[in-house]
């Protein structure tokens, strides 16, 4: 064999035998989440450097944002991270309300925790599926996926989609539940906790399993924090930053939940805060539920919303309009165009922070959106959490983030 | 993991015998093409332009709003005046299914209910014609679902659950099954 190296050694010249390996990891590759592309430098199986490669799933939603009216952007946010699209869709009715001042009534916000909160159940699901596959697990995908199908049946009687809901809306929701889903919510919620230790028998304690995930894409709290990167991924570090509990938003405040937080920093120790995130966000379903009898009947959406109508133009002559602007937008419902200024944003979506900024020229249309998205972020902490592992870690380490190309390219 | 864990595998034991116990569950997969997805009601799918019973025509006044709040623009009308009487005809009322992002809007926004989003949702097609649903077609649509329907059918989105009545058009505070 040493024979057989000392030939090739000469065919290719002794220069070249320590020359690193590039290798291009996508975007077609069915552990990449989606279309990343990752270009490679590799010394052995080890690697030297690596650079994410992005754009390929570029739609231009920012730009499409300032062309849509406010209400009209609701259906473009479904697009950014498809997989829990309810909770952008919250993140950006918020922003447009506080631009606008509007109150929202409490039925609505209890109705916007409750879909957020199945999108975080749904969202980790996904991502434990998928991450579980790519290490090699088959079966927790099998089951995962059983019940994500449940919650999305629960999403298709509440708003009639599958995955692009649309549900919330400038001032509050589009519909209310009906008992059913009430009662089917209750179901799950009961059932729910005993689903998750089957995952876990399958693979918390599987030597497979923690030799993939104990110790692979290592990084300090310290880092993290430096790095952008923001929701499991961050807590995985021990880092205790959430933004349901340190900028309350809806009424998370009134809520009885724990912070997952681990401190590993390791692809393990997210995995932990994952579980530990669907089991909170099963109890704060429940509670939100109970709240939900207290204000049986009440108005789903704030009297003074602007309703789908939203004029696209600024009035034509606002100087010679003896009062503030005004539009008739709902027969008899007086409602101002939204105000000049600027807004940001942010909640607490399954992949981290989600952020919204919105600058208002007055007009019916932002002037710019400006989507801080939690996956883009990510993706450029990758080099740092991959460099000096095996190339099969890098899959442990996409998936240990949960990126979302969808959310990442916009 | 202890010695006697690492030599007799016992995790493994334990998640293969979860798996052996899954094998006597019942399945929870769907035979799609035999047994089908009974949607929810409310369920976005196929477009279809109300056939009302009275007049056996559509009930679209022409008045633009589903054009207007479509994010994906891709409900294209046109109107002309009746001479004599003066009232609206839509003389034509297309919808592009292929553009469509399936957001009922349109639905939600029709003072009148003309318009629905059926529970209907296998209708690919071999060509774009196929899903370019003109007046015809989508009276159609209408008339293909309805037989498939309990009545009276009512879509959720007619008279949203839980907005005040006020905040309502007229005919759709109104709004009744077909």
């Amino acid at each position: 064999m040493p024979q057989a190296l000392e030939i090739i050694k000469k065919q290719i010249g002794e220069d070249e035998w320590d020359e690193p390996y590039y290798v291009n990891m996508g975007p077609q590759h069915p552990a990449t989440h989606g279309v990343l592309r990752l270009f490679l430098e590799l010394d052995g199986e080890y690697i030297t450097h690596c650079d994410p490669i992005i754009g390929y799933l570029h739609r231009g939603i920012e730009k499409l944002g300032e062309t849509f009216t406010y209400s009209q952007n609701i259906v473009l946010t479904d697009r950014l991270d498809y997989i829990a699209s309810a909770a952008n869709n919250v993140g950006y009715c918020l922003a447009v309300e506080k631009l606008m001042g509007l109150e929202v009534p409490r039925r609505a916000q209890i109705l916007r925790v409750i879909v957020c909160e199945m999108a975080r159940i749904a969202s980790h699901l996904l991502w434990l599926a998928t991450h579980a596959l790519d290490i090699g697990a088959m079966t927790v995908f099998l089951y995962c996926f059983r019940d994500r199908e449940w919650l999305l049946n629960i999403y298709e009687e509440i708003c009639g989609a599958r995955l692009t809901h649309t549900y919330p809306c400038i001032g509050g929701v589009r519909l209310d539940f009906t008992p059913h889903i009430i009662e089917e919510l209750y179901k799950f919620t009961e059932e729910f906790p005993n689903r998750i230790p089957e995952y876990e028998t399958l693979i918390d304690v599987n030597r497979i399993w923690l030799k993939r995930t104990k110790g692979v894409g290592v990084i300090s709290g310290e880092k993290a924090v430096n790095l952008g990167l923001t929701g499991p991924s961050l807590r995985g570090s021990g880092v205790r930053y959430d933004l349901r509990k340190t900028v309350p938003y809806l009424i998370y405040d009134e809520l009885d939940f724990e912070m997952a937080v681990e401190y590993e920093g390791d692809v393990y120790a997210r995995y932990r805060v994952r579980m530990k995130e669907m089991r909170e966000s099963n109890k704060i379903i429940r509670q939100c539920l109970d709240k939900l009898a207290e204000c049986e009947g009440e108005p789903v959406i704030a009297e003074n919303a602007p309703g789908l109508f939203m004029p696209f133009d600024k009035p034509k002559r606002p100087q010679a309009a003896p009062h503030p602007k005004k539009v008739y937008l709902i027969k008899g419902v007086e409602v101002p165009v939204v105000p000049e200024g600027d807004v940001y944003v942010a909640t607490e979506v399954p992949k981290g922070e989600l952020g919204f900024y919105l600058v208002s020229d007055g007009a019916g249309h932002p002037w710019r959106m400006r989507i801080r998205a939690p996956s883009f972020v990510h993706i450029s902490a990758i080099p740092d959490l991959c460099k000096g592992q095996m190339v099969a870690d890098i899959i442990a380490v996409i998936g240990s983030i949960d990126i979302v190309l969808g959310e990442c390219d916009r | 993991m202890g010695l006697i864990k690492t030599v007799f595998l016992t995790e493994i034991m334990k998640g293969l015998s979860l798996t052996l116990r899954k094998l006597f569950a019942k399945p929870v997969t769907i035979q799609y093409p035999e047994v089908k997805k009974e949607p929810a009601p409310g369920f976005r799918g196929r477009h279809a332009l109300v056939r009302d019973p009275k007049t056996g025509k559509d009930r679209c006044v022409g008045c633009y709003r589903c054009a207007q709040v479509c994010p994906s623009r891709c409900i294209f009308i046109e109107t002309e005046r009746d001479p004599n009487t003066r009232k609206r005809i839509v003389t034509r009322y297309d919808i592009d299914a292929l553009r469509c992002v399936y957001c009922a809007f349109c639905v939600e926004v029709c003072p009148v209910n003309a318009l629905v989003l059926t529970e209907f949702y296998e209708y690919s097609g071999y060509s774009r014609d196929e899903l370019y649903f003109t007046k015809e077609k989508l009276l159609q649509n209408w008339d293909e679902f309805i037989v498939t329907q309990k009545r009276p059918y009512f879509n959720p989105f007619w008279k949203p659950r839980g907005v005040p009545e006020k905040m309502l058009p007229g005919p759709k505070r109104k709004a009744e099954g077909i």
